[in-house]
């Protein structure tokens, strides 16, 4: 693996959350609040994976396959804390279990040497299901003339395109045996889009646009 | 890189490509889509809400209007001929207890007429010619100016409620010639051309400075909102010293 592509991604990681801890006032009262925590802890996890990467000199993909049951059950209980509709946040819930199940399955039955890129795929699938529940709610409600200002708007735009780009890309990389450079321009084109929909949200966001 | 890895590399890479561009495209549609249509919604509200507001107002007029008439009527026209029969009872008759007699008689005449005018459940009875044509009598009768009514084309029964909204437009032009203009002249022509009537009336007053939206006053806008909401167009043009000029143009609905 090529130590370059990582920090690039790793530093975008990091302007991304020191831009939201300094604007954080400006959604400090949203759900959108626990996106700072979350991104630190992101930053942290990939520091200390590379840690025990280059200085440990360990084989770190099983450490990654935990990143993905805890970032994608975090997606989930943002989007239950913002969706409204009660039927919906009880699918959410489903989700989460579902998420789960398949993720602890893997974990268990699968070597623990490689990247669980299925668990990926159906945790990308959910929340993209996710993202889609967001939007009709968006859409049916008067915030959407002013959407643009909206932090949640941007964080779902960004999750929207990330995971839409990564369902194919994992599942065809693994199928043709992409590696190397390529790989990581497409990993890293998306990080951009997931980080560059994230820092547009917390610079263009207004603070009484984000109230709950 | 050899050959098939960078095949692979192309097909991903179009793939994910051609994803994130239909998705941006659709979001960006749906979203707009659905802006606009609630922009609209919200200026359809704000005009109903204008609409309704005028109307209130117009029935609040009338109302006002209504109880004055009532009270000229009742209560002074009452008093008036009291006044003329005590007058008239007076035994050594001189010629100035006549005119006396004769001018409580004049203005007795005038208050009815008013009463009439004002009075929305009188003007129902009356064609919008015949409540124009009192109008203008009553003008000649005060000898403030001069006032003619021409009426052309084959007349048509309005709707009694617009009727009234286009008469009041006319009052209030009319007030402001005897009021404003300092004109000798009044000339009213109405003209029924069958799917639609038109009004024009014109003086020969000082006139005024072209009209600016801010500075007209509340007066036009009344004006303009009343022809609003009988879907009249209503235009009001003015030159400096020659005199103002009102058009209206009525659709009637079939």
């Amino acid at each position: 693996m090529s130590i370059n592509h990582l920090f690039l991604i790793t530093f975008l990681e990091l302007v991304t959350a020191m831009i939201a801890t300094v604007l954080f006032k400006k959604y400090v009262a949203s759900k959108e609040k626990y996106f700072l925590y979350f991104l630190w802890f992101t930053l942290i996890f990939e520091i200390i994976g590379a840690i025990m990467r280059y200085v440990f000199e360990w084989k770190t993909i099983g450490y990654y396959n935990f990143y993905i049951l805890i970032s994608f059950l975090f997606y989930y209980y943002w989007y239950y804390t913002i969706i409204q509709n009660k039927s919906i946040k009880n699918i959410i819930l489903i989700f989460s279990v579902l998420f789960l199940g398949v993720a602890l399955y893997n974990l268990f039955f699968q070597s623990w040497f490689e990247y669980h890129q299925y668990t990926f795929v159906v945790g990308a699938l959910l929340t993209l299901i996710c993202t889609i529940f967001h939007f009709w709610q968006l859409l049916h409600s008067d915030e959407i003339l002013e959407v643009k200002y909206k932090l949640s708007f941007w964080i779902s735009t960004g999750l929207l395109l990330f995971n839409i780009g990564m369902v194919p890309f994992m599942l065809l990389s693994h199928h043709l045996n992409l590696k190397g450079d390529s790989y990581y321009l497409i990993l890293i084109t998306l990080n951009v889009i997931l980080y560059g929909c994230y820092i547009i949200g917390f610079l263009w966001t207004k603070e009484k646009y984000n109230r709950f | 890189m050899d050959e098939g890895e960078v095949q692979s590399f192309l097909i991903i890479f179009s793939v994910i490509a051609i994803c994130l561009a239909l998705t941006v495209i659709v979001l960006f549609i749906v979203f707009l889509q659905r802006k606009n249509k609630l922009l609209l919604q919200q200026a359809k509200t704000k005009e109903a809400f204008e609409k309704e507001l005028s109307e209130t107002q117009i029935e609040i007029r009338e109302e006002t209007l209504r109880n004055i008439s009532w009270e000229l009527h009742d209560n002074i026209g009452q008093l008036m001929t009291l006044a003329k029969i005590q007058v008239q009872m007076e035994e050594h008759r001189s010629d100035s207890i006549k005119e006396a007699s004769d001018t409580i008689g004049m203005a007795l005449q005038e208050l009815r007429v008013l009463s009439k005018l004002i009075n929305p459940e009188a003007l129902k009875s009356l064609t919008l010619e015949e409540a124009v044509q009192l109008e203008i009598e009553r003008f000649n009768r005060l000898q403030v100016l001069e006032a003619l009514l021409k009426v052309e084309g084959e007349p048509r029964t309005l709707n009694p409620k617009e009727e009234i909204i286009i008469f009041r437009i006319l009052q209030e032009f009319f007030s402001n010639t005897i009021k404003h203009s300092k004109a000798s002249i009044l000339i009213v022509e109405i003209q029924y051309h069958g799917a639609y009537l038109s009004i024009r009336a014109a003086d020969n007053g000082i006139g005024f400075e072209q009209i600016d939206e801010k500075v007209s006053g509340i007066g036009m806008k009344n004006m303009k909102n009343r022809a609003k909401l009988v879907n009249a167009d209503l235009k009001i043009t003015a030159e400096k010293n020659k005199g103002t000029q009102l058009t209206l143009v009525y659709n009637f609905v079939d």
